[in-house]
């Protein structure tokens, strides 16, 4: 795009291309409207996205659905105590033919990556694949390759069954840009699940036949090339941020910080993040500048992860969530 | 100095003079020490004891002193009365000690004459309160004094100093920012404080104080007199060209006056 080329009308393409790749999701995924619009948040800003959730949300689903929506490279690692740090990055191995060493790239040289159950990997794999998100480069051998772009890393885990799981760490936490907490689906919209999975019917496979899933009813032929995301990624970079909306973030992040239930507050990068997603959020809603609005819809995700209750406000059985909404409701001072 | 070369050894002779004890007088049973004492003849040694003897002689040096011995020597009387210590010398060769001179002492008894046992004490009479009593009295009554001042005095000034810190309420925040942004006269922050005052202006009028933020703005916007206000407040701060003709003045003219009452207009009603 030239800088001649009208603002509205380049907004309108990338709200065509979002819409679509909304309605595309929306074909396989029920409901979830919130957390299709937190993964295009991410793609838009290159931002990493862990999902929350007990299983059976059809997370890897989505994730999944994304990447053939887009036509991005896709690839999934399930995180296992076993798993090794050169199983993510890859590693260097001897060629018996030519004797010399090669090198093995791993699965995380995509576009799209799904780290599912990423608390069940020793803290080792975590911090490796942590590393590669904050770099944006791995090192094999005595080589440093950069990754490919767009990058973007969606973790999931599962808050549940917590027994031989490694809890990331705030720090590693503050990696990941949203942190989103998926809910049960309504009742209306599990029923609609029920009806389209009683409809997918079998698939034929060679003499045999195996039942169809979510999975097969995803399309191949994506609704946009990696050209139009990396566009749609510019046209984020346009969305204008008021001095005002500046304020309300340094405001909400300095109280996380001042707050008395609160022992750790955010980090700067929690403020920037606000910005970003605000940013994205905007875009997505047809907007070509950030309102409050879009704060206070991402502060959870954007916030919560990142601060840490103190150990009074835990004993009187206080949750993240209940502190966040204080500091948000409080009058400014 | 010629005299110094004498000086010491006599600061010496001095100090050990000072030093050698002759007590010749000690009350029952207590002991007393003779030092010193140059004895004629042969060297001696305490002579045998029995249970009734009066007077009981220890030893405790023996040094040659010429044709002498120089004894440092203990005793103790066990019955009050004067007595010569050489009869309870001998020799230690076994000849007679009969050529010593007399080692008078003197045993004293603090007991009255006739008297061989201390009098059983008499009984006194006890202070009605010990020391320990009265001062845990004092601390019970110090204790209840300061329950008291806690209570009634400490209440008091704190209630006192309450009032005199007492927070400014919303709306007591929202008049004057309304009126400097009204003249133009706040800053980026001051219009972003006034956006956040104006939002929990209508959270507490709609009755939205426990509801989610993000519910809660939601439900302000679509409020039909809400949602107007902030709607075009949000126009005027947050988009990149605002609006030409827009009154900041007239949008705000209501909320000058603004009480902290219309705050809890809804709780009152409910």
């Amino acid at each position: 795009m030239t800088v001649h080329e009208p603002a509205v009308t380049r907004f309108a393409e990338t709200r065509a291309f979002l819409h679509d790749i909304r309605e595309r999701v929306g074909k396989v995924v029920v409901g979830q409207d919130v957390v299709v619009e937190r993964v295009l948040i991410a793609l838009l800003t290159s931002g990493h996205l862990l999902l929350q959730g007990v299983p059976g949300l059809a997370k890897t689903l989505l994730v999944a659905a994304v990447g053939k929506t887009v036509d991005l490279a896709f690839a999934r690692i399930q995180f296992t105590i076993d798993l090794l740090p050169s199983d993510i990055v890859g590693s260097e191995i001897l060629d018996q033919k030519t004797h010399e060493f090669r090198t093995h790239k791993g699965p995380i040289f995509t576009n799209l990556l799904l780290a599912d159950e990423i608390n069940r990997a020793a803290p080792k794999v975590q911090s490796a694949l942590l590393e590669a998100m904050q770099e944006r480069r791995v090192t094999i051998g005595n080589h440093n390759y950069p990754l490919p772009a767009p990058f973007l890393v969606i973790a999931t885990q599962n808050p549940v069954e917590q027994a031989g799981t490694f809890e990331l760490p705030e720090a590693q936490l503050d990696r990941f840009m949203l942190l989103h907490r998926l809910q049960y689906l309504s009742p209306q919209e599990e029923k609609e699940v029920l009806r389209r999975n009683a409809a997918l019917g079998v698939r034929r496979d060679g003499k045999g036949a195996v039942a169809r899933t979510e999975f097969d009813v995803l399309g191949d032929q994506p609704v946009g090339s990696a050209d139009k995301l990396v566009r749609a990624m510019e046209d984020v970079q346009q969305v204008h941020v008021s001095e005002a909306f500046l304020e309300h973030c340094v405001e909400i992040t300095n109280r996380t910080r001042r707050h008395p239930k609160v022992e750790l507050g955010c980090s700067p990068r929690a403020g920037i993040a606000l910005v970003k997603a605000s940013r994205a959020r905007a875009l997505i809603h047809g907007r070509d500048y950030v309102l409050p609005e879009d704060l206070f819809a991402l502060a959870e995700d954007v916030i919560l992860h990142r601060m840490r209750l103190g150990y009074e406000a835990l004993a009187e059985g206080c949750t993240g969530q209940q502190v966040l909404q204080e500091i948000l409701a409080e009058s400014p001072r | 100095m010629p005299h110094s070369r004498w000086l010491v050894p006599l600061l010496l002779a001095g100090a050990l003079a000072a030093q050698a004890r002759d007590m010749r007088s000690a009350s029952v049973g207590m002991r007393a020490r003779i030092d010193e004492l140059v004895l004629p003849g042969g060297e001696l040694e305490p002579a045998a004891v029995d249970h009734t003897t009066p007077i009981v002689v220890r030893l405790l040096a023996t040094r040659p002193h010429g044709d002498r011995f120089r004894y440092d020597l203990e005793w103790y009387g066990l019955a009050p009365g004067r007595y010569d210590l050489a009869r309870w010398l001998a020799r230690k060769d076994g000849s007679a000690a009969a050529d010593l001179p007399p080692i008078e002492v003197t045993v004293t008894s603090v007991l009255p004459p006739g008297e061989l046992e201390p009098a059983a004490p008499a009984p006194g009479a006890l202070p009605r309160l010990s020391g320990y009593s009265t001062l845990q009295i004092v601390a019970g009554v110090l204790w209840v004094v300061g329950l008291l001042a806690v209570l009634f005095v400490g209440r008091r000034w704190r209630r006192a100093r309450a009032v005199a810190t007492v927070q400014p309420t919303l709306a007591d925040r929202l008049r004057p920012l309304v009126q400097a942004v009204a003249t133009g006269a706040a800053d980026d922050a001051g219009k972003a404080e006034l956006e956040r005052l104006l939002v929990a202006f209508w959270r507490a009028k709609l009755g939205l104080r426990t509801a989610n933020a993000d519910a809660a703005i939601v439900a302000i916007r679509a409020h039909a007199e809400a949602g107007a206000l902030l709607r075009q407040v949000e126009a005027w701060l947050h988009r990149p060209e605002p609006p030409a003709s827009f009154d900041v003045a007239a949008l705000l003219a209501p909320y000058r006056s603004v009480s902290a009452a219309d705050f809890e207009e809804v709780a009152r009603v409910r």
